[in-house]
């Protein structure tokens, strides 16, 4: 197995592709219930057909180690540099983020901008003032409300899940929740301003569900990033990864294909 | 070494047979599940990966890397499921699985 150790955490990856290539590429995740797999057989593997592409599962997700802290921006960011280090070194990346991972893609932006060739978007969870605090709000429910909220987010690549396994991915997500700093570490998340957005000039594309519950907020801020082209998703929700799978995968190639032989703006 | 032979792994102890392909499929896939339970299912060419074996999608995952380790980076097998449709991927087959490598290793390799 492929793993890096980032300040004593086994981080778990996955390098597929044309190792060496210029266009490189890394695919981040969503939080609790997803992992590299998401991405491993829906996008990645066409973008591997021309790219150098890596994949990782987060701190706590995955076959990642689960320490009990070290969940914030900050920590996400320099586990991303690690991975880079480890991989890809210095070499600027596209990076293609769903949700969470759109989030963490851009806070990755702002600290390092020259180490970014492009950004997707993917439904973003884009940190807008009460970010922290909604996120750790949606994480945090407790009973029949968290069992309903694990089940609808239990879309993923395999469509369904039988009672066993709901029950085996039910017991991780409580784990990373309930057994970690991850909801007081997203509390303490302080949100991205308008402005910083506009401080983002890599080329970016943002996708979102027309029924998304973050198309509104998030969409406005991605709205102020001077070189990002936003395409919405007609009656799909969160979900779309899994709603439009091959049209998310057109829109992802078509971008990689492009922003891959751009110049990093200074 | 050109790809052909990276892709040969057989041996004239273990050779590319369906049932020494099998046997190596079935204890990797009990090797990535890891948990007890997965030692007492039987892992025949008619076992279910989605329905039997409940395979989660990271476990896919691991799986396809010790694929590529044991029959050689011929072998694709993320890049044969990511050929098909949702509803194939939720019947597959251990047996498809098998076919599949074994059609790897016997064909011509291209260019």
């Amino acid at each position: 197995m492929a793993e890096t150790f980032v300040r004593g955490v086994k981080l778990h990856f996955q390098r597929v592709g044309v190792e060496g290539a210029p266009t490189k590429v890394v695919f981040l995740h969503g939080l609790v219930m997803d992992n590299l797999s998401s991405w491993y057989f829906t996008v990645a593997n066409a973008v591997a057909a021309f790219a150098d592409v890596v994949l990782y599962d987060l701190r706590g997700h995955g076959m990642s180690d689960r320490p009990a802290s070290g969940y914030t921006a900050d920590d996400m960011v320099l586990d991303l540099c690690g991975v880079l280090d480890a991989t890809v070194g210095d070499a600027p990346v596209i990076l293609v983020g769903n949700s969470y991972g759109a989030f963490l893609a851009v806070q990755f932006a702002l600290r390092h901008p020259a180490r970014v060739a492009g950004l997707v978007l993917v439904d973003g969870h884009l940190g807008d003032e009460d970010f922290g605090e909604r996120m750790a709000g949606t994480l945090s429910l407790r009973g029949e409300e968290a069992d309903r909220a694990i089940a609808s987010s239990f879309q993923n690549w395999l469509g369904r899940h039988s009672a066993r396994k709901a029950t085996r991915l039910a017991a991780l997500a409580r784990a990373l929740v309930g057994d970690t700093s991850l909801v007081r570490d997203l509390r303490a998340t302080p949100p991205l301003a308008a402005e910083d957005f506009a401080r983002i000039t890599a080329p970016a594309l943002a996708l979102y569900g027309e029924r998304s519950d973050l198309i509104e907020r998030s969409a406005k801020l991605v709205g102020r990033m001077p070189r990002c082209t936003i395409h919405v998703f007609a009656g799909c929700t969160h979900s779309i990864l899994w709603e439009a799978t091959n049209e998310v995968r057109g829109h992802i190639v078509d971008f990689c294909r492009v922003a891959g032989h751009a110049e990093v703006q200074p | 070494m050109n790809e052909r032979n990276e892709l040969h792994q057989g041996s004239e102890a273990n050779p590319i047979t369906y049932e020494n392909v099998l046997a190596d499929v079935g204890s990797m896939i009990r090797g990535v599940i890891g948990e007890d339970w997965a030692e007492e299912i039987p892992i025949e060419m008619e076992t279910s990966f989605s329905k039997d074996l409940e395979l989660e999608s990271i476990e896919f995952v691991a799986l396809a890397e010790q694929l590529k380790a044991r029959f050689g980076k011929g072998v694709d097998f993320a890049g044969w499921l990511g050929s098909m449709e949702l509803e194939q991927i939720l019947q597959l087959r251990v047996g498809q699985l098998v076919e599949f490598i074994v059609r790897c290793n016997s064909e011509p390799a291209t260019a």
